[in-house]
C-alpha cells in the first residue's frame, strides 16, 4: 500500500502528485473501528 | 413571587444551548463537507460525473462559513469556553461536570476543525487550477514539488475529516448524546438534560448579556 502518489514528468523526475488513494479505506476502517470499540466499550459499562 | 424551577412546567425548564446563527452555521457547515466528501470520494470509488465544479462551488462556501465563525468566535464569542484546557482533563478524569463543552466535544472541535482549516486552507491555493467564470486557471501559480505538498495536505485533511465526520455523526446519534442534537436542530434542551454533563454553577444555558453565557 502506497503512501502518496508519485508520477514522472516529461524528464522521467519523480514529482508528487498527492495522497494515495489507497488510504481512502484505511480512513473509513479507522472510523468503523472506532465505532465498534466504542459500542463494545459502552456495552461493557453498562453491565 | 417567582416560582421554583421544580413547579414550573416543561417550556420553562428548556434553556438555550445553540444561538440560531450557530446553528445555521453548523449545518450549512455538515452539508458542505458532505458535499466536498461525496465529490471528492465517489470518482475515486467509480462514480464518474463531473466533480470538479460542484467540489470548488462548495468549497467556497465552506471557506465563506469558516471565515464567518472564525471571525465570530473570536471577535465577538469567548472562545476559550470551547478551547481544550488542563482542568477539562482533570475534571474529566474526576468525574466532574464540565462547563458549556466536555472534553470529548472540546477536542472533537479542535481536531475536526484543524482538519477542515488544513483542508480550506490548501483548497483556496488549488483554485488556482481551476477555471472559473471569476479568475482563469494559473497552474504555475507554485511549482510541480510545492503543488505536490498542497494536494498530500488537502488529501490527509480530506482522509481525517472522514474517520471525524463518522465519529461526529455516531455520538449524535446515541440515544444518550440525544439532547445535544436536539439542541443542535431546535437550539434547547432541558434543565435536566444539560446537568448530566454540565454543571450548572458553570453553565445553565445561554442568556443574553451574561458574562458566563458561554461557560468556561
Amino acid at each position: 500500500m502506497d503512501i502518496f502518489r508519485i508520477t514522472r514528468n516529461a524528464w522521467g523526475q519523480e514529482t508528487l502528485e498527492g495522497i494515495s488513494w489507497d488510504l481512502l479505506p484505511v480512513a473509513f476502517g479507522l472510523g468503523v473501528a472506532f465505532i465498534v470499540g466504542h459500542l463494545i466499550w459502552r456495552s461493557l459499562r453498562k453491565r | 413571587m417567582a416560582l421554583p424551577a421544580q413547579t414550573l412546567s416543561g417550556q420553562a425548564s428548556l434553556i438555550t444551548r445553540h444561538a440560531p446563527i450557530d446553528r445555521v452555521f453548523h449545518w450549512i457547515t455538515a452539508l458542505a463537507v458532505l458535499l466536498l466528501m461525496a465529490s471528492a470520494f465517489l470518482p475515486i470509488l467509480g462514480l464518474k460525473f463531473s466533480w470538479v465544479p460542484l467540489h470548488w462551488i462548495t468549497g467556497v462556501v465552506l471557506t465563506a462559513a469558516v471565515l464567518f465563525h472564525a471571525i465570530r468566535s473570536t471577535l465577538f464569542r469567548r472562545m476559550k469556553c470551547v478551547v481544550p484546557r488542563p482542568r477539562d482533563l482533570r475534571d474529566f478524569t474526576q468525574g466532574k461536570r464540565a462547563a458549556k463543552y466536555t472534553l470529548p466535544q472540546k477536542l472533537m472541535h479542535a481536531v475536526l476543525g484543524l482538519a477542515v482549516l488544513l483542508a480550506t486552507a490548501t483548497g483556496i491555493v488549488m483554485l488556482a487550477k481551476v477555471d472559473t467564470p471569476l479568475w482563469k486557471r494559473d497552474p504555475y501559480l507554485l511549482d510541480a514539488s510545492t503543488w505536490g505538498i498542497v494536494y498530500v495536505l488537502h488529501g490527509a485533511a480530506a482522509l481525517a475529516i472522514l474517520t471525524l465526520t463518522m465519529a461526529h455523526i455516531y455520538f449524535s446519534l446515541l440515544p444518550e448524546k440525544r439532547a445535544y442534537l436536539r439542541s443542535m436542530i431546535g437550539g434547547q434542551m432541558t434543565r435536566e438534560e444539560a446537568a448530566v454533563h454540565h454543571d450548572p454553577a458553570r453553565w445553565s444555558g445561554n442568556r443574553k448579556g451574561d458574562p458566563r453565557e458561554n461557560g468556561t
